[in-house]
């Protein structure tokens, strides 16, 4: 049997802000080739970025004191990259609490009775936090070459766009 | 507060997506209506999330990028996991069809307000406020329009579906050969040759690329109809899968270890998407205890 909790969360609807794409500063992305088990702030400010180089074939750095080559990857026209976090969790740093101006205020007003709130009690709110047009991606020793994953998965949204277009009729 | 005390929480999740550029024009004019909700997904059965988009009346997929050993470096913060997360339209009929399916056991021409009815996801009531759907349905059903009242009855015709399917491999086939995909098992030395590696693909190969796509969004029995209709070789031994390991199909064709059908299966699955399912679950119990 279902718990009761469960039950909630299939009827859960998780509001996405549209005020928060409009605002949404831009961020610095990196794409590492390994696994940091906790996610939570890093001064990659300090220890990172700085240590940056441009090689003879791209982008050169070091971490954990093994070398990474990377280079910029765009994100495929007609996308633009948004970092989202959920509301209300102690965010660091530019949550929404800290948003600007009265704009952020409306919202909020507006969000103790969203039109459409058929399960209010059991509604989320997620924002966009910071927004991006590329970001590096690195590998470990080499360029992921034009066959790393990640390329690939890129390349996803336009065939899913055939995928999912109207048939002509008859 | 840098977790010497032990008490360093991490920072609220992270999750990075891209989305259609136009979301954000028609943010201008809405002051809600962009939603996450959990629908069935047309081909497992099971929930999975969708974003739906009500200024723009348009369902979006949510399909997650998994690779193993990548975490993200986001400003001055760290996220693990590395998971990248797109939003791509998705053909509302794909879903519609399966209540249409469903309801056909009961043989009987019905209005879709009857059909598309699910108590395990109660969501499914949005899909009848998308535009057009009169039109839509015109692929896959009969209709009948009585006077006694306005309302139109629906019927699941299979002919009609496999015709229509039938047209969106077609039109998958178009985007295979325009993107430059590489749908044959010549993946790896063809990246040796630099030249027109399209076309040295076969007709069949396309078209066992394109059904491979399509039977992401329909039910087994459906795709293996499919199959038979576009005279493609036999899948491999018909198993009786449990329905998220369906996706055999089209991997028979293509064993190159690079091929994108298999990045498309085995990267993309179900249970990634639940990782996202699965967070929002958590997030939703902690904050209701909080309260």
């Amino acid at each position: 049997m279902e718990s009761s909790d469960e039950a909630a969360v299939e009827k859960c609807r998780i509001h996405l802000r549209p005020g928060t794409l409009r605002d949404a500063p831009p961020a610095t992305l990196h794409l590492l080739p390994c696994e940091v088990l906790v996610s939570r702030p890093a001064p990659v400010g300090r220890f990172f970025t700085p240590a940056i180089r441009q090689g003879p074939d791209g982008l050169e750095v070091s971490f954990r004191g093994r070398k990474l080559r990377g280079e910029e990857v765009v994100v495929p026209p007609g996308l633009v990259g948004y970092v989202m976090e959920e509301k209300g969790e102690g965010l660091v740093g530019k949550g929404f609490s800290e948003g600007s101006s009265n704009d952020n205020e409306q919202e909020q007003l507006e969000l103790v009775e969203p039109p459409e709130a058929l399960e209010r009690d059991f509604d989320r709110f997620i924002g966009a936090t910071a927004s991006f047009s590329g970001f590096t991606l690195w590998g470990l020793e080499t360029i992921p070459g034009p066959d790393a994953k990640v390329r690939g998965a890129l390349t996803w949204p336009s065939l899913a766009a055939a995928i999912h277009a109207q048939v002509p009729e008859d | 507060r840098d977790g010497m005390d032990g008490g360093d929480r991490a920072r609220a999740r992270q999750h990075v997506f891209l989305l259609p550029e136009y979301f954000k024009d028609a943010s201008k004019k809405m002051k809600s209506g962009l939603m996450f909700v959990k629908l069935v997904n047309p081909c497992s059965g099971e929930g999975t999330i969708y974003l739906f988009n009500m200024c723009l009346q348009q369902l979006f997929e949510i399909k997650v990028f998994k690779e193993k050993h990548h975490s993200w470096f986001i400003n001055q913060s760290v996220q693990s996991g590395g998971l990248l997360h797109f939003a791509t339209p998705i053909d509302p009929l794909f879903l519609l069809l399966h209540y249409l399916r469903k309801a056909d056991k009961e043989g009987k021409f019905q209005p879709l307000d009857q059909v598309v009815v699910d108590d395990m996801f109660p969501n499914c009531i949005l899909l009848l406020k998308l535009p057009e759907l009169e039109k839509l349905l015109q692929h896959v059903t009969e209709e009948k329009n009585p006077e006694i009242d306005k309302k139109k009855y629906y019927k699941y015709s299979k002919e009609k579906t496999i015709k229509w399917l039938e047209k969106k491999v077609n039109q998958i086939v178009a985007a295979l050969k325009t993107n430059n995909v590489n749908v044959s098992a010549r993946v790896q030395a063809t990246a040796f040759f630099s030249g027109d590696q399209a076309s040295s693909d076969k007709e069949e190969d396309y078209i066992c690329y394109a059904h491979g796509l399509v039977s992401d969004y329909i039910p087994r029995e459906l795709s293996d109809d499919l199959c038979k209709y576009l005279k493609l070789p036999e899948p491999s031994a018909s198993l009786p899968n449990p329905p998220s390991k369906k996706v055999k199909l089209s991997d028979e064709p293509v064993e190159a270890k690079e091929d994108y059908t298999k990045f498309n299966r085995k990267d993309w699955k179900t249970e990634k998407l639940d990782l996202l399912t699965g967070y929002f679950l958590v997030a939703a119990q902690r904050q209701r205890r909080d309260k």
